[in-house]
């Protein structure tokens, strides 16, 4: 490791200030803190720090898409390693450009925007939408508001919502019926001239026609459905990794469930012809994958622990509002980007309560 | 308020329990700055000889604190800057008494203040601190209550437990010269919630003293802090000062007032994961760093004057012991870059939230460095330093209003709650330096307020001369 970390010594004149190349040195401060830890030492206390970094941070999140990731594969087949790519590229040439132009550090919240972002897509997106998606998302979602730590909205939520409402026909046509045996479609490449395997129904869109998909197919995720979400058991697991580690906040997961699913039951118990069981809608559609990997993104989602349940209840019975009275037939991706919006309002309300506490201090 | 946030950090190199007494160095260097006063008024003159106890400099903005001279010797102000040398020593101790026709503020006290005057001049006042403001109440005044701490819960400072075991008797004798200088207000002893030995021996010296209300504390970084328990007993900012002292404050005021003896030595820690045996020490100030530094520390190792999460880095321009140094903290220098270190699983590593495998392996201590591990980044929101915050604000916001440079709003959120304790800037994942942030905002608050006074006054001036 020591003839890598002297090829770095030896490069570094060239990004320095008067170096040839030192517009490019934030790529360059990159990839030297990627392969080495940072050589800065503490000024002023405490003098010794933890060791969790943003890096370790970010990473737990990747470590808990992985089963999603994995079972994707299975059950849609190998194009989702193209679109990962892409979407990786896209949005990490958004987020060079601007750290650049900026003249600031590379953030790692695009190793996260760049993996969720294709998980949040039907299976069989075209990939020029992936890129076009991903950039519009990390461009419009994240960058115009300052970077990451600055932006109001999930960054893969915009993109997502971007190309729902700029290419419905295209993404409605790019659903995959899930592959089933040894090997699903591990093996294959599924794109949308593949006509047997092009489904038009997600089990939101057979609800809506009064035909329930049984939950347990839901749970293990052989149904059709965007990439990531389908698997609700894997989607938990990987949820309450990321919970055990403290990285995502359990107030907003538990706010958002427990909210979608008491709301559901209740409309079932008034009603049970024409609204599904609380369980089939906790498993159905995005509302797993968003309540554990999208709306408890720190960022865009209040920071304060009571303000998390605030959001998390109004993300949940929102969701459940648009998936029964609407003619959308998924409510996640608004209901998420309804709580963006009210977050730092909620925040507000919570900080101006907490300094009234505190006026007698 | 409930006691909140708070954490314990596992490093390595905690101070043992046994207490070792340093020999008389050839040269003392006293610095005449120090974390808390500037003794700027210099009482003694060059080459003068002088023995111990004698005023060498007071700090006229500390209620003239004095500057003692820990031993006899001969006085050498030209060689250091910054520093009271004392050359050609010799540790007879012979007590010297003070007179009452001696004291300077002899003309605005009756008899009755004799006894703090006695403890302002030999030595054992600056031990004393207010617990909202931490600076050095007047010694003339009398308190709305009086906090003794018998624990430290800040890694790598002296133990509580060590220097009672030592000096039990002159504590609680220490107590009632202590209330004898009150009125009717409470002195409130601070004791660890579990059951230690210590604890219990002190439980059984103070029965029967009415006047001491005993607070259990859970062992948990800082509840430790004076600001916190005040706010934790409900007593008021505005009611008065608080005056708060740790154990060795005790046993200080102890020997001022039973056997009229100037305080000069005291307990410090010499620890940390950069000592080669972290230990407590009994010195005198002035005593050189350079020696303690040949004979404590590892190779590559920072000096830090306090404990690890709230000392101050010690510069080569303070050549000796301060007077209210509480221990030097060696932590060592990071010496590799680790090589993909954040895909590493971390079993060594100690972190507050389980990221690490390590978290699989139950506590243990680890030897950290003074590494950043990190780059700085902006902020996520994460909301790790609320939760550790035990001063209830919310340092994340804080952060964002001093990036806006919003001074009215940082000031309206309560930066002055916050009481320093580093936890905040230990446990930052995105290693942004919260806590030396808050320190220079709530500088610039004052400095404005300073400001803002002024010009009424001036404006004040202004009209009674029309």
């Amino acid at each position: 490791m020591k003839i890598l970390l002297q090829l770095f010594e030896k490069v570094r004149p060239v990004f320095e200030d008067k170096g040839v190349l030192s517009p490019m040195k934030p790529l360059y401060e990159a990839m030297e803190n990627f392969f080495f830890a940072p050589a800065s030492k503490t000024l002023y206390a405490p003098f010794s720090r933890d060791p969790l970094d943003i890096k370790r941070y970010m990473s737990m999140v990747i470590i808990a898409l992985l089963p999603c990731v994995a079972a994707s594969l299975y059950f849609f087949g190998l194009q989702i390693i193209s679109m990962i790519v892409v979407s990786y590229a896209a949005g990490g040439l958004v987020e060079v450009a601007f750290a650049v132009i900026r003249k600031e550090k590379i953030a790692e919240g695009f190793l996260v925007t760049g993996l969720i972002f294709p998980l949040v897509l039907p299976p069989a997106t075209p990939l020029w939408m992936v890129a076009v998606g991903c950039a519009f998302g990390v461009f419009v979602g994240k960058e115009i508001f300052g970077g990451t730590g600055r932006n109001l909205f999930n960054p893969a939520i915009v993109g997502r919502c971007f190309l729902a409402l700029a290419y419905p026909a295209a993404m409605s046509a790019s659903w995959i019926e899930p592959g089933s045996g040894l090997t699903g479609r591990l093996l294959q490449y599924v794109t949308g001239s593949n006509v047997e395997a092009i489904t038009s129904a997600t089990p939101l869109v057979e609800a809506k026609q009064g035909v329930f998909a049984d939950t347990l197919h839901l749970a293990i995720g052989n149904i059709s459905g965007s990439i990531g979400e389908t698997s609700g058991l894997l989607i938990i697991i990987g949820g309450i990794f990321l919970l055990l580690t403290k990285v995502s906040n359990w107030r907003t997961v538990v706010g958002v469930l427990g909210s979608a699913v008491l709301f559901e039951a209740i409309l079932h118990g008034v009603n049970p012809e024409q609204y599904a069981p609380a369980l089939w809608h906790l498993f159905a559609g995005g509302l797993l994958f968003g309540a554990f990997f999208m709306a408890t993104d720190p960022v865009s989602s209040p920071s304060t622990n009571q303000g998390k349940w605030t959001y998390g209840v109004l993300i949940g019975s929102v969701a459940i509002l648009i998936r029964n009275f609407s003619g959308y037939v998924e409510g996640m991706m608004f209901a998420i980007l309804l709580g963006n919006i009210a977050a730092p309002i909620i925040d507000e309300i919570v900080f101006s309560v907490r300094l009234r506490m505190l006026r007698n201090e | 308020m409930k006691l909140r946030g708070g954490y314990n950090l596992k490093i390595e190199g905690r101070p043992g329990g046994f207490l070792d007494k340093a020999s008389l160095p050839e040269t003392l260097y006293l610095p005449l700055a120090s974390r808390s006063f500037n003794f700027s008024q210099i009482c003694t003159v060059h080459g003068r000889h002088v023995v111990v106890g004698d005023i060498l400099a007071r700090d006229p903005d500390n209620y003239d604190i004095p500057l003692l001279s820990p031993c006899s010797g001969q006085v050498d102000l030209e060689s250091t800057t910054g520093h009271v040398v004392l050359h050609e020593l010799s540790g007879d101790e012979s007590g010297v008494q003070i007179k009452y026709d001696d004291a300077k503020h002899a003309h605005k006290m009756g008899s009755a203040d004799f006894e703090r005057h006695k403890l302002l001049n030999l030595g054992a006042w600056e031990y004393v601190k207010d617990a909202y403001t931490g600076q050095t109440p007047d010694p003339l005044s009398t308190p709305q209550a009086v906090i003794v701490s018998t624990i430290q819960l800040e890694p790598f400072l002296v133990r509580g437990d060590v220097l009672l075991e030592a000096s039990l008797q002159q504590f609680t004798r220490g107590l009632e010269h202590l209330q004898s200088l009150l009125e009717y207000q409470p002195i409130y002893l601070v004791l660890p919630k579990i059951k230690t030995d210590i604890s219990a021996k002190i439980k059984e010296h103070i029965r029967g003293y009415a006047w001491v209300k005993t607070i259990d504390v859970p062992l948990k970084y800082p509840y430790d802090n004076a600001a916190i328990l005040s706010r934790h007993i409900g007593l008021k900012r505005g009611d008065g000062f608080i005056w708060s002292l740790n154990a060795d404050g005790v046993v200080a005021v102890d020997t001022a007032l039973t056997s009229s003896k100037p305080c000069v030595e005291r307990v410090i820690s010499v620890a940390g994961p950069g000592a080669k045996h972290p230990l407590h020490l009994r010195l005198t100030a002035g005593y050189p760093v350079a020696e303690i530094r040949k004979r404590y520390a590892q190779k590559h190792a920072v000096a830090v004057d306090g404990g690890i999460l709230t000392g101050q880095l010690l510069t080569d321009d303070i050549k000796g012991i301060s007077v209210d140094c509480k221990g030097i903290t060696f932590v060592p220098e990071r010496q590799s870059r680790e090589f993909l270190a954040f895909v590493r699983p971390g079993f060594d590593r100690q972190s507050y939230a389980p990221c690490f495998m390590s978290s699989l392996r139950g506590l243990f201590a680890e030897r950290l460095t003074n590494s950043v591990r990190g780059e700085v980044r902006p902020c996520v929101s994460c909301n790790f330093c609320e939760e550790v915050c035990p001063a209830g604000i919310t340092p994340h916001r804080l952060h964002k209003l001093i990036y806006q440079d919003d001074i009215d709003e940082i000031e309206r959120s309560r930066i002055d709650l916050c009481i320093e304790c580093g936890l905040c800037s230990f446990v930052c994942p995105s290693k942004i330096e919260l806590m030396h942030e808050f320190q220079e905002a709530k500088g610039a608050i004052a400095k404005e307020k300073a400001a803002a006074a002024k010009r009424e006054a001036d404006a004040a001036q202004q009209t009674d001369s029309e």
